[in-house]
């Protein structure tokens, strides 16, 4: 039990002298190469991000949905959430994206589908539009700097995990090691005790999604009401 | 200027996320096939668990180990409005042939 207080919550006493001390104007420095690390998986990101919403090809897209999902998890590991990161190519490149594939495979219809607006003028609205609106949410996110706290990637206030060393660490500063805010211990101490209940009720979510998709998925009989109407508008082929 | 580009803010991840999930918003409505619009929805979940870890990291301690419990039920979710979502297109391709969602308009009244 005396752990239960647990290294977040030292990692959270540790954390005040150390921004103390620090000046709030200049901020932590990280190294120039975690910042190309993250401008680097930002362009990943954003290029992927792209490449799924105008392909034609499904399978394509899913790849790219692959490759998005990667640069993601690589930057939660930036952001200090290594068991995050792990999960995310776990479950989303891993499980999710070959469930994607499996049902392509299945269905197996070439995409015939254009990507294209109607119109130039719609299309420019639309490009002025959305640039505005990033403009303004971008100054608005941006803004959130000039909090206290808002360097990410330096020296970290909470504690450490080795991984990304060399990246994310100033060279000559040793951060300390006895620390492990983001790993799998520590998340997992917030899962079973403060998040106990939200888990279990995420188990009783996945139950609830396996039966919903198999009851979905089965295949259905012809003399149900419901599919004779829906049938009606496949056209000539269907009965009338 | 320079700062922009070699120190990291929790600002850059905020804005990160904003693009993808703009990004996602823009092939959920765009988009006509059923696979590439739950794709979409995907990405722009994972926007929002990049923004829920960014605040974690931002506010740290114990309330940032929360954030990423929320984050991993997050996943567990989208993993769950995966599967169910893909039974949906599944048993839509059995009956209509096409996963088209411009022609799904049986709902539409």
């Amino acid at each position: 039990m005396r752990e239960t207080v647990g290294a977040a919550d030292r990692a959270a006493g540790r954390a005040e002298p150390g921004h103390g001390e620090a000046k709030p104007s200049e901020g932590f420095e990280n190294g120039r190469g975690a910042a190309f690390l993250f401008w680097l998986l930002a362009l990943t990101t954003v290029g992927g991000s792209l490449f799924v919403i105008t392909r034609r090809n499904l399978i394509a897209a899913v790849m790219g949905m692959v490759g998005t999902f990667f640069a993601l998890a690589a930057l939660y590991a930036m952001l200090y959430a290594h068991f995050l990161a792990v999960i995310q190519v776990l479950v989303y490149a891993g499980a999710i994206m070959v469930l994607f594939v499996f049902v392509v495979m299945i269905l197996n219809r070439p995409e015939d589908e254009p990507w294209a607006l109607q119109g130039l003028l719609g299309k420019a609205l639309a490009g002025l539009a959305i640039l505005y609106l990033l403009v303004r949410i971008s100054g608005v996110l941006w803004s959130v700097k000039d909090l206290p706290h808002a360097v990410v990637a330096g020296p970290r206030p909470h504690g450490d995990a080795p991984i990304a060393a060399g990246v994310l660490e100033v060279p000559g500063q040793r951060p300390p090691r006895d620390d492990d805010w983001g790993s799998t211990r520590s998340v997992g101490k917030a899962l079973f005790r403060e998040y106990l209940f939200p888990f279990e009720a995420v188990s009783l979510v996945l139950l609830v999604a396996v039966v919903g998709g198999i009851a979905l998925s089965r295949p259905q009989h012809r003399e149900d009401p419901d599919e004779a109407a829906a049938s009606q508008d496949n056209g000539p082929g269907a009965k009338a | 200027m320079n700062d922009i580009f070699y120190k990291l803010t929790v600002s850059h991840f905020l804005i990160l996320a904003a693009v993808v999930f703009a990004i996602g918003t823009v092939g959920v409505l765009m988009r006509r096939n059923a696979l590439i619009v739950m794709m979409s929805i995907e990405l722009m979940l994972n926007a929002a668990n990049l923004t829920v870890l960014a605040f974690a990291r931002y506010h740290g301690g114990a309330a940032g180990l929360e954030g990423h419990a929320l984050a991993f039920i997050v996943i567990a979710v989208a993993a769950a409005e995966a599967a169910v979502g893909l039974a949906i297109v599944v048993a839509l391709f059995r009956t209509r042939h096409h996963a088209d969602i411009d022609r799904l308009t049986l709902l539409k009244h």
